[in-house]
């Protein structure tokens, strides 16, 4: 008897899980609950996150270019400035 | 959606060093799972909001104070969301008894709303009893239904091994079939 008490038989948990599961379902919390969400935390929204951090990273691309280029420049300059010194 | 562009670990070590864009990723991404599991706890609608919002404004005051160290974001957010809860429960009950109110209706992911119609009965008494278990019965269930999770990973929240939250999980059925016993829940399968 005791025994029956602390035991559960494999029908009852499977039917346990399944109201169990039928009861603590995800739910969607409502647009408006998220939106008054993400202005009290001043978040903004995911699109425009992504977008400032692609901005971020062309303007990174775009400094690494500049950089880039100017040492080159600047290598042929001094290419040029060591050569024409030495047949001057 | 972001999620699929950047690496957790990327946007955490950014959002560390303070990089508000950065949380603003995470908070898309676990805003949905700690309402959840906050709405679960509370049973209404309104303190699942504001508890949820000073769970990610805790965890973003925080943040740089979170530490990979074997335990994942996630269960360092559930934990922020479980101490909230924790006090919010306190605070209540120092005011007033708390009803034990059904948790209002939401819809659903994926529900077919003739069979919530058929089964609202069932799961208002069922939610009852949820409500009664212990908090950490609670929490066990939760994160086991509604945020769909394997024992280890709630033993990574709730700071217990694999086979301390299996043999709580069987404590906890055991109890609620004892409780539905009292209930006209049928227990056959439908």
């Amino acid at each position: 008897m005791n025994k029956l008490k602390t035991e559960l038989s494999d029908e009852q948990i499977n039917a346990l899980e399944e109201h169990l599961a039928g009861t603590l379902k995800p739910v969607t919390p409502p647009m408006e609950v998220v939106t008054r969400l993400r202005e009290r935390i001043h978040f903004p929204e995911p699109r425009m996150i992504v977008s400032r951090l692609r901005d971020w990273q062309r303007m990174f691309l775009v400094f690494g270019g500049v950089m880039s280029g100017m040492l080159v420049l600047i290598t042929v300059a001094r290419a040029l400035f060591y050569l024409v010194r030495r047949h001057a | 959606m972001p999620d699929t562009d950047f690496n957790e670990e990327d946007i955490l070590t950014r959002a560390s060093q303070g990089d508000r864009d950065a949380f603003g990723l995470l908070y898309e991404r676990y805003l949905d799972r700690i309402f959840n599991y906050v709405y679960y706890r509370t049973g209404n609608l309104h303190d699942a909001e504001d508890l949820t919002a000073r769970v990610f404004q805790r965890a973003m005051n925080h943040i740089q104070n979170y530490t990979d160290r074997g335990v994942p974001f996630s269960a360092w957010l559930y934990r922020i969301a479980h101490n909230l809860v924790a006090n919010w429960h306190r605070d209540r009950s120092r005011r007033q008894e708390i009803p034990i109110n059904d948790v209002p209706v939401l819809p659903s992911k994926g529900d077919h709303p003739e069979r919530n119609l058929v089964r609202s009965q069932e799961q208002s008494t069922l939610l009852r009893l949820i409500r009664r278990l212990p908090p950490e019965r609670q929490n066990l269930l939760i994160l086991k239904f509604v945020e769909n999770m394997s024992n280890a990973e709630i033993g990574a929240i709730m700071g217990r091994s694999e086979g301390a939250v299996k043999s709580l999980y069987h404590r906890t059925l055991l109890a609620l079939r004892d409780q539905i016993g009292d209930q006209n829940i049928n227990l056959d399968n439908d």
